[in-house]
């Protein structure tokens, strides 16, 4: 265009911001938008997952009756693996410690630092891994959910 | 001045015109907006939610508005190939209009990235401000970037510009370096798509190295070197016209420095109440190895000013810059169209263009017309034509339509049209030599409006 033509501000400003919009709302609408089945997540609670020596649920100490600590799988996440320690007194689920999860970037740490423990007290509360995403952690909370079933299944099996 | 004109006894050719680089800069500037898009597209799975639409849009914006404030400083680095053949004028048109789509952008970042966390954490939108405030790491330093880019926003909106002084809008202006420094920062500790990504860190730390580089370079080091080789000094003042003055500069091996005729520089005279003040204008004669000269009329306190200048006066130049050259001669035949004061770079042009050249000056009264006897004297040496357009009698304004141009210039629409004047006269112009059939590459203007 050449600088002297007489040029129209308005319309530029509103075709500008219509395309930037569009653009964004197309971009986004791209996107899948259900939560997705976490990545890995259909392989890995196989207890014959690769890196057994490390992600296997692993158990140790006491017997079905007494205290047993087991370890989950590592279950990878969009934003890092998620990995829980599961603690047994006499069957009975006492305690989970989340010994990994996402806190690369300050809102991941944000986000799972109220997320972790409301997933440990709903996982104490239901003595099972049949919890509740928590809104906000949605991947987090699938993660949790996986390397819990296996530190379980683990002690039951 | 004389042996300019020594071999012009066949007309020269024109060099073949050059194209301007400004398609292939604009399509690398829009792919690097692209590249961005894509990091993002890579980086994020899926978009869940309110809260994933609102923090999905913000990132967009966000990664697009630390992109563009690259492009922007980029843009006024002074890199030669930007001022002198896309055109400073072009340019700085370019910048502010990129200026005021990141400052969108910005809001918009600042916005939906907000409303996002917030509909993700369930908490209210002053509660979530707090805390990504104060919480997240290096959110300070990007609050303050923000705040200055904001208040340079508003002080280069058109309404305020025109209110606020020149130096207190450039040196603000200054401070656009600062804020792009300060939210740097929390770019790579907070954007998702830099914290796990190496490349993308290293991409991002190349493009704003990138421009720190041709800033250093081009606006500190390249003007240093040019001012300690040429030493330039004002050697004397000349009355052209009412409140019009030539400065002529003397200093040394200045044919060393390039500038072409329809070419400007910004000076700076040092002396009191002028040091702070960088103002460009047009060498108003084909540079000499060892003088130079513009022609300025007195408008602002700055050209008023021009006029009291002593001989000896240090003068500190950056350039040149512009790109009326003869590079964008397209014909062998050139028409030069000046408005008033608009007549400087085409003193040099009328000199020095290959071809045919004739000359149209506009300008109230024959007191007026500044340099006209040179322009005499030129257009007698090469064979080239002045035409004046003056005011009638009773101040009545010559006509300059498509019309009147046609029978002044027959073959109107075979003529490079080189164009400099006031913005209205200009405007005017445009249109007449529009519909004269002078199509959009052969009108050559440069302006300082945006």
């Amino acid at each position: 265009m050449h600088t002297l033509k007489t040029n129209r501000p308005l319309r530029r400003i509103v075709l500008a911001s219509a395309a930037t919009v569009s653009g964004m709302v197309l971009l986004l609408s791209l996107k899948p938008h259900t939560t997705p089945a976490v990545a890995g997540s259909a392989a890995s609670p196989a207890p014959s997952s690769g890196s057994s020596t490390s992600s296997g649920a692993t158990g140790s100490g006491g017997s079905a009756t007494g205290t047993r600590t087991l370890t989950g799988d590592s279950v990878q996440t969009r934003y890092g693996p998620v990995q829980v320690r599961i603690t047994l007194k006499s069957g009975r689920l006492t305690d989970v410690t989340a010994v990994t999860y996402p806190q690369e970037n300050p809102r991941d740490q944000q986000i799972n630092a109220y997320a972790v423990p409301q997933l440990t007290r709903e996982a104490l509360t239901a003595q099972s891994a049949d919890i509740d995403t928590v809104s906000g952690a949605t991947y987090t909370s699938e993660g949790y959910r996986q390397s819990l079933q296996s530190a379980l299944d683990s002690a039951n099996g | 001045m004389t042996t300019a004109y020594a071999q012009r006894r066949v007309a020269p050719a024109p060099p073949a015109p050059r194209r301007s680089p400004a398609v292939p800069v604009l399509a690398v500037l829009w792919g690097g907006a692209a590249a961005v898009i894509a990091l993002w597209w890579h980086d994020t799975g899926s978009v869940v939610g309110t809260a994933g639409w609102l923090t999905g849009a913000g990132r967009i914006a966000g990664l697009l508005c630390g992109y563009a404030c690259a492009v922007l400083v980029g843009l006024m680095a002074r890199v030669p190939l930007l001022e002198r053949r896309i055109g400073s004028d072009r340019v700085t048109r370019w910048h502010a209009m990129a200026g005021r789509y990141t400052v969108c952008l910005l809001v918009a970042h600042i916005v939906l990235i907000l409303l996002g966390y917030a509909a993700q954490d369930g908490s209210s939108i002053v509660d979530e401000t707090i805390t990504v405030l104060l919480d997240y790491p290096e959110m300070l330093k990007a609050t303050a970037g923000t705040v200055i880019l904001f208040a340079v926003g508003i002080v280069s909106a058109r309404a305020v510009r025109r209110r606020v002084g020149h130096e207190f809008w450039y040196y603000l202006h200054l401070l656009t370096y600062a804020a792009v420094f300060l939210s740097f920062g929390h770019q790579l500790a907070l954007g998702s798509d830099f914290t796990g990504d190496v490349p993308a860190r290293i991409a991002w730390y190349a493009l704003y190295l990138g421009m720190a580089t041709l800033v250093g370079w081009f606006r500190i080091l390249a003007p240093v070197r040019l001012n300690l080789r040429h030493r330039l000094r004002v050697d004397s003042v000349h009355r052209e016209a009412p409140g019009v003055y030539s400065v002529v500069i003397r200093g040394r091996r200045l044919h060393e420095m390039g500038a072409r005729p329809g070419q400007f520089l910004r000076w700076r005279f040092l002396t009191e109440g002028m040091r702070w003040t960088s103002t460009p204008y047009s060498l108003s004669a084909p540079p000499r190895p060892d003088l130079l000269r513009i022609t300025v009329k007195a408008l602002g306190d700055h050209s008023a000013a021009v006029a009291l200048l002593r001989p000896g006066t240090r003068v500190w130049a950056e350039g040149p810059y512009g790109s009326l050259t003869a590079d964008r001669q397209t014909s062998h035949k050139s028409l030069l169209i000046a408005g008033g004061v608009g007549i400087t770079p085409l003193r040099a042009l009328f000199e020095t263009l290959p071809g045919d050249v004739t000359l149209l000056y506009r300008a109230r009264t024959v007191e007026d017309l500044a340099l006209g006897g040179e322009l005499e004297a030129v257009a007698r040496w090469r064979g080239a034509k002045v035409l004046y357009a003056l005011n009638g009698s009773h101040g009545r304004r010559p006509d300059l339509t498509t019309r009147s141009l046609r029978a002044a210039v027959p073959d109107l629409d075979a003529h490079d049209v080189y164009l400099c004047g006031p913005h209205g006269f200009a405007r005017d112009l445009y249109e007449a030599l529009r519909t004269a059939g002078v199509p959009d590459n052969r009108i050559h203007h440069e302006s300082f409006e945006l």
